[in-house]
């Protein structure tokens, strides 16, 4: 009998593990469409500030405008007036950041940050955790007093910023609340809150974000996402012509 | 003419005093001058010998293999080929470094700072200890895997003491972010510009933290027996190199000749492509080539300050042997009128201005010498902030004879030109007029 009621226990658990499993990966892959805009183009304002102890207050204003299916982004900032008409342009795997002043192209990086701030250019842009990272271990949480899966993640390749990330996800609907990023060492880097959400599209995305440095104690920024649209975009947005003739 | 040099030499000594004010003069200019050219003679030498130390080689061999994305990992992989190759070039090494490194950022209680941070072999690398002196901390206690060497400005700006636990937050080779955490073991005495920027720690975490596999690490430094050695022991070792691995062209240069010999190979790096790891050497004066642009400043503002200082000192050159001309007109038309030559009478006023010249030129070089002998006298020590410039912490000065030959040629001809004036007005006395001026 004890066997039985322990066979039955271990065949539960396998089945429980299995399905939960898939739901994992249906999480991951929702929230990978939730921020993939393939066969559209996207264009946003960010405003980011950020808080740094001893500092003022810095306020960064990045227009963004992607079209995910080419793998472009380009990104231009208009505020703060010293750094107005600096941008970043993607094509494929190549990043450039362009400079007015010089008026010169350089190459950057997606893991970059966005000048001063937490908020790295990969934030801004689409991201595949399914491609990207491997599911470690899944377990059930609590944000605040939401209920949430908590998912870990393993970078599957050395293109991701963090080599491990922890996902807090709503049970109730397919929503992120919160996100760990840790370094190859292990350690806790930097925590994103997304607290608001605006719906586009049918699609749920973060209007508000809250990124924590970790290892700076009293460093964040909180990006204000406005402005969002799903209006085609000419195809010279995405050149570097079109950063040098906003600057002209 | 030996009689009208007799003559001009006898003028010479007759005036002792006006003879010394102006040899003096020339000496003056002269010193200043070799002065600034025995220091540029040494600079380059003295930095690149001091870059050698710090960056611990004269030659420099690295890895680079594409990573994902087509982005260069800096890694030597295996170096028994390299060993190998330097081995059979038989180039005179004093001894061999391994080293990865990284640039990061430093966090303590709330402080940050960026800094380069050099994974070394702190046990091995005696030589390290020698050179890079200890405040604070000993090197004993560097043997703590993580253990950290900060210089004492960047110590300073932390506010952190030995024993503090310092992290660091940077990217792996492949651009991943990583932390790692640092006990701090030693604080080393500045060493200028350069040497704050260079922090020390074991190279095994180092290689943790860069994502690289123990035994793996970017780049080895050949210490040579000298800097005379450089180019001779590179072309054999590259030679012995270029049949067993796959290896970046040496000396490329860009076509507008703009980057400097290593700025050029690695643009080269950048455009291509291959597999596997693909190595580079570079020497200390191929890194160090924008030094001979300070070299050739320095020598044009030595230039330039003498002729500065000789036009000042023609004037009064001319001005004086003017008033020689004044004086010694009987003399002259008593000389024509026994029947010396307008050539002969121009001749020994010229005599004279290089009896004055290159007596004052050689007492410059003289007195320049003694007083490099006495400023490299002095013990700056190795914790000096112009520490780089020197030698072993003394300020040490090198002349090229060519150098010194020329500017004596140079105050010889100046000089000539400052006299034909008076001396052509002597020459074109005639013997009656001459007797006729009463001064």
């Amino acid at each position: 009998m004890k066997r039985i009621f322990a066979t039955a226990v271990l065949l539960m658990a396998a089945t429980g593990s299995l399905l939960f499993a898939q739901d994992v990966g249906r999480i991951l892959k929702e929230l990978d469409r939730l921020g993939d805009f393939s066969g559209q183009d996207f264009a946003a304002v960010y405003t980011i500030v950020s808080q740094k102890p001893g500092e003022k207050d810095s306020v960064t204003q990045v227009r963004m405008f992607r079209r995910d299916t080419k793998k472009q982004f380009a990104m231009l900032i208009t505020l703060p007036e010293v750094n107005k008409g600096q941008g970043y342009l993607r094509e494929d795997d190549n990043v450039w950041f362009y400079d007015p002043t010089s008026r010169k192209f350089s190459f950057s990086s997606i893991k970059e940050n966005i000048q001063n701030s937490e908020a790295k250019n990969s934030d801004l842009t689409k991201r595949s955790y399914t491609d990207d990272y491997t599911v470690t271990s899944t377990k059930e949480g609590t944000v605040g007093k939401i209920p949430v899966w908590i998912i870990d993640l393993k970078a599957r390749t050395n293109d991701v910023s963090y080599e491990r990330v922890v996902l807090y996800v709503r049970k109730d609907r397919t929503m992120l609340l919160k996100q760990e990023d840790y370094s190859v060492s292990s350690r806790l880097m930097r925590t994103t809150l997304y607290p608001k959400y605006v719906e586009l599209d049918a699609r749920l995305m973060p209007s508000q974000i809250l990124i924590i440095d970790e290892l700076n104690p009293g460093e964040r920024s909180q990006l204000t996402m406005t402005e969002q649209s799903l209006a085609g975009l000419p195809d010279k947005v995405f050149t570097k012509a079109f950063l040098e003739q906003v600057n002209k | 003419m030996n009689t009208i040099a007799n003559i001009a030499f006898r003028n010479l000594s007759r005036q002792k005093k006006r003879t010394i004010l102006l040899g003096s003069a020339i000496a003056f200019g002269v010193m200043i001058v070799t002065l600034i050219n025995g220091f540029a003679g040494a600079f380059s030498s003295n930095v690149a010998e001091n870059f050698s130390n710090l960056m611990a080689g004269h030659i420099f061999i690295s890895g680079s293999e594409k990573g994902p994305n087509d982005k260069d990992i800096s890694v030597i992989r295996d170096d028994s080929e390299l060993t190998a190759a330097v081995k059979a070039s038989g180039a005179p090494v004093r001894y061999i470094t391994r080293r990865s490194a990284f640039s990061g950022t430093l966090i303590f209680e709330g402080k940050k700072i960026r800094t380069n941070i050099d994974g070394a072999e702190l046990e091995k690398e005696t030589f390290l200890r020698d050179r890079l002196l200890l405040k604070a901390g000993t090197w004993e206690a560097a043997s703590d895997p993580r253990s950290l060497i900060l210089s004492e400005k960047i110590a300073a700006k932390l506010n952190v003491g030995i024993g503090d636990r310092i992290l660091v937050q940077m990217q792996t080779v492949t651009g991943q972010n990583n932390v790692g955490e640092f006990t701090l073991q030693g604080i080393s005495y500045d060493t200028g510009i350069f040497g704050q920027m260079m922090s020390y720690a074991n190279l095994p975490y180092v290689n943790e933290l860069l994502g690289l596999a123990p035994g793996e690490y970017q780049t080895m430094g050949v210490m040579l027996d000298g800097l005379k050695h450089v180019e001779s022991s590179a072309t054999a070792i590259y030679g012995k190199l270029s049949g067993s691995v796959q290896l970046f062209e040496r000396g490329v240069k860009d076509a507008n000749g703009v980057e400097t010999p290593f700025q050029a190979l690695l643009s080269q790096q950048k455009k291509e492509s291959w597999v596997g790891v693909k190595y580079r050497l570079v020497t200390i004066n191929e890194q160090l080539s924008q030094i001979k642009q300070i070299v050739a400043a320095l020598d044009l503002a030595a230039a330039i300050i003498l002729v500065v200082l000789f036009v000042i000192i023609m004037v009064g050159i001319t001005n004086t042997f003017r008033m020689v001309m004044y004086e010694r007109i009987g003399e002259i038309g008593t000389m024509r009128a026994l029947g010396l030559q307008r050539g002969r009478v121009r001749s020994m006023f010229l005599y004279e201005a290089v009896f004055l010249a290159l007596g004052g030129a050689v007492a410059g070089i003289v007195l320049a010498l003694i007083a490099m002998g006495i400023i490299s006298l002095f013990n700056f020590g190795m914790n000096s902030p112009a520490f780089l410039i020197m030698k072993n912490g003394h300020m040490s000065f090198y002349l090229p004879p060519l150098r010194a030959i020329g500017n004596i040629m140079i105050i010889a001809l100046l000089t000539l030109i400052a006299v034909a004036g008076p001396a052509g007005k002597a020459a074109k006395l005639t013997p009656a007029e001459a007797l006729r001026t009463t001064n």
